[in-house]
């Protein structure tokens, strides 16, 4: 049993034409990250101390991404991160499974969307109501990392989804189903289930921020044959960032060589720069982003501190890349930042909007996301969001218990 | 400081030169300079050489140009300092002169931009000039670099895109006549708002070309001046300036400090103003920075270099004509050659032997800016000793 203190929601603005998918500087990290920043601006101040992190779609399998992942959401290096691979029996599971203090993550990449669930000492309470674990593999994704699909949706149906859930043997029909699709899901819950806008891992936390009914609901999250039933006695506390869907953005990949990378300067950045801090002079205060040895204003070396910077700002300059560059995707934007409140202008790229939509005085947000992949590793930062953005990203649906 | 005079000055046409490597290229402009010294080099008394080159396409700089040129006998020093490397090659040279270390100097500029393919140059540059950590995943080209300066400046001042194709079908004009400049023939202004956005505002006929070339300089003591030439062309002043390397630290994007500096400097040194250059070879490796550095080197009030364009001032047959050679624009740009063969322009100018000669210049001032807009080089040669 654990209690649902908040949950948090975050779908991505680009659809394929089919599904909502993941811009180009955003993957499962940064939408971890965004969920886990949502939920967490919504309970206030709930310590954190362990990191459930659910999705097919990790990153990094070697060294792990419990670095970023935690510089992004503003949690100390110390909390625990575990990194698990799964669906939304595991998040389930996971959040069932989870003492006071735990922060599940999931993100799912195709549809994309992302939901993260603190369990704490308030809110509704989860109880696992049975659970069966079975083998149907129709579609599988090895080491390799080719996806591969055996093409018998209704062996899947009949039986593999309805023989497991004949298995649990539960005592009333589910009112919300995680990891179906809508139709299936009509067919197994009682009454008309809310459709959710993914299917993977973090369709369970989408599932748990559908509860509407005060007296709770029955829970089923499905993957393949794998199912977990959970029971909620009430409706938790939900925040949740669903911008308006649009096209995502034709560009230009032209062959060539990577952007190299130093492997020493991405370590010497990644504090400040993943947690979007400047260095603060010991001597007189001035901001430094990047912190630098020598003081901007007076010139101490005594030292610096780490301070996070303010997260909104106006474009001072900005200009959009058209050419074709190798390893970069085309159109991009640049801009330069002046931050609010304080003596700091910050070179970043744009990000939530087409290139060029953006001009000297916009104001918006700097948001955690994916610069570039260098070498095949994952480099992350901070980029502009442009305020008209922001306000449609700020459509959120909010219910409290 | 001893007066310090160029007696010899020559280059190699600027363009994609795939068939000659960086040892072809060397000496080719050294020894078209030496043939070009009115009474002759003997190559033994050259006693130090500076070499301006930016990337080194076959290995060790130094040792390439003594080894093409005959010159193993003297000490060689590379100079490197970004797009502004070839006239502080000058400039070091003209202080080894200058003190008396070397009554002759040679300065040699090369690069060869076209070694590489079109795009990979885009990251082998920019991994020279950009934070690892910071800028350079941004991918933060060369010409996003300088866009970010002219956008600003065409948000705060009343010049346009317009204005910035003027600069270009100015240069394109000029490079007609210029038998070393890479793209001999005219545009118009329709065109050059019409061509492929590059990165905004910069369109491709906004961009200086991607070039191969070697530019060579002879200085000489004044004491030894009468050996090579009755009719020497003076390095009046030098100067270089610096600045914040990355973009957040610049205040005011819509000027380059780092030419306001050298620009100081070098009228110093030479004892004179803005308004006494006759002629002036500006760094315009984008239409905009041509504009931008009007204001940066004293040529026009602040945001009012539109109006020299809009005038003409700045054509041959202006008051002040602007880069009779074509500039970066036309001429082209590699960039360790690029302010040396300023240089090989401005001596031809001040001597009345220019392929687009400007009408009794006897003043002249080459520029460049870059890395990553962090630093300036300015010369300012004369005809007349003082």
């Amino acid at each position: 049993m654990s209690r649902l203190t908040a949950i948090g929601t975050v779908l991505p603005g680009w659809s394929d034409g089919k599904r909502r998918v993941v811009g180009l500087d955003e993957d499962a990290v940064t939408l971890g990250v965004a969920a886990a920043r949502v939920v967490l601006e919504k309970a206030g101040t709930v310590p954190v101390d362990r990191v459930v992190f659910v999705s097919h779609d990790l990153p990094l399998l070697e060294g792990g991404n419990a670095a970023p992942l935690l510089a992004g959401i503003g949690l100390d290096e110390s909390v625990v991160v575990v990194e698990q691979v799964g669906g939304a029996p595991a998040v389930l599971d996971a959040v069932a499974g989870a003492l006071p203090g735990t922060l599940v993550i999931a993100a799912d990449l195709l549809p994309a969307g992302a939901g993260a669930v603190l369990v704490g000492e308030t809110g509704p309470e989860l109880s696992v109501e049975g659970r069966v674990v079975r083998s149907m593999p129709t579609q599988s994704r090895a080491a390799d990392g080719i996806v591969r699909e055996y093409d018998d949706p209704r062996l899947l149906w009949e039986q593999g989804v309805r023989r497991s859930i004949e298995q649990l043997e539960l005592t009333e029909r589910p009112t919300v189903v995680a990891g179906l699709a809508a139709k299936q899901a009509r067919q197994v819950c009682s009454g008309t289930p809310p459709e959710l806008p993914v299917i993977g891992g973090a369709a369970a936390v989408f599932a748990l921020a559908a509860i509407a009914d005060p007296g709770g609901a029955l829970v089923l999250a499905v993957e393949q044959a794998n199912i977990t039933a959970a029971r909620v006695d009430g409706v938790p506390t939900v925040a949740s960032v669903a911008p308006e869907v649009r096209p995502l953005p034709r560009t230009r990949t032209t062959p060539g060589p990577d952007i190299a990378i130093s492997l020493a300067a991405y370590d010497r950045a990644f504090e400040p720069k993943l947690r979007w801090e400047a260095g603060s002079c010991d001597a007189c205060g001035t901001l430094a982003l990047p912190p630098r040895l020598r003081c901007l204003e007076c010139g101490s070396e005594e030292g610096w501190s780490l301070v996070p910077l303010p997260r909104t700002g106006e474009v001072y300059t900005g200009v959009t890349v058209h050419v074709p560059v190798p390893g970069l995707p085309t159109p991009y934007s640049l801009v330069i930042v002046q931050l609010d409140d304080v003596d700091v202008r910050a070179l970043v790229k744009v990000t939530g909007v087409e290139a060029g939509a953006m001009q000297i005085g916009d104001r918006g947000t700097l948001v955690f996301r994916r610069i570039s992949t260098r070498t095949g590793i994952p480099d992350y930062g901070y980029a502009f969001l442009p305020e008209a953005d922001v306000e449609a990203a700020q459509h959120r649906e909010e219910a409290s218990a | 400081m001893r007066r310090v005079a160029v007696v010899g000055a020559g280059m190699t046409p600027f363009r994609e030169h795939f068939g000659l490597g960086i040892k072809d290229l060397v000496p080719m402009a050294v020894s078209e300079m030496a043939a070009h010294v009115d009474k002759g080099l003997d190559r033994s008394d050259i006693e130090a050489a500076w070499f301006g080159e930016l990337s080194t396409t076959d290995g060790f700089p130094s040792g390439i140009l003594a080894d093409t040129c005959g010159l193993l006998d003297i000490p060689v020093t590379r100079v490197e300092n970004a797009c502004a490397t070839g006239n502080d090659a000058v400039r070091n040279a003209t202080y080894a002169v200058g003190s008396g270390a070397v009554d002759v100097a040679l300065v040699v500029g090369a690069d060869k931009v076209r070694e590489s393919s079109t795009r990979t140059t885009f990251w082998e540059w920019a991994g020279m000039t950009r934070d690892s950590a910071w800028d350079y995943p941004l991918g933060l080209i060369a010409p996003a670099n300088f866009a970010l300066h002219v956008a600003r400046y065409l948000h705060e001042s009343p010049a346009t895109r317009e204005h910035m194709a003027m600069v270009a079908v100015k240069n394109h004009r000029h490079a007609l006549p210029n038998p070393k400049a890479q793209l001999r023939f005219e545009i118009t202004i329709e065109q050059v708002l019409a061509a492929p956005t590059v990165v905004e505002p910069f369109g491709l006929l906004d961009c200086t070309p991607q070039s191969d070339g070697a530019a060579a300089l002879l200085l000489v003591a004044e004491d030894v001046v009468d050996r090579y030439t009755d009719r020497p062309v003076w390095v009046r002043g030098v100067g270089l300036g610096l600045d914040r390397v990355m973009h957040q630290h610049k205040r005011d994007m819509t000027s380059f400090p780092p030419t306001v500096k050298a620009a100081r400097a070098a009228y110093a040194m030479a004892g004179i103003g803005p308004s006494d250059i006759d002629v002036a070879e500006v760094h315009d490796c984008f239409s905009g920075v041509e504009m931008i550095s009007y204001e940066d080197l004293g040529f026009a009030e602040r945001f009012g270099a539109h109006k020299l364009l809009e005038a003409g001032e700045t054509s041959i047959g202006g008051r002040l004509p602007v880069n009779p050679s074509g500039g970066l624009k036309a001429k082209g740009h590699p960039p360790g050659a690029t302010g040396v063969a300023q240089c090989v322009e401005l001596f031809e100018q001040l001597r009345g032997e220019a392929a687009n000669q400007v009408d009794n210049a006897r003043m002249g001032l080459a520029h460049n800016v870059g890395g990553p807009t962090a630093v300036s080089a300015v010369t300012v040669l004369g005809i007349g000793k003082d």
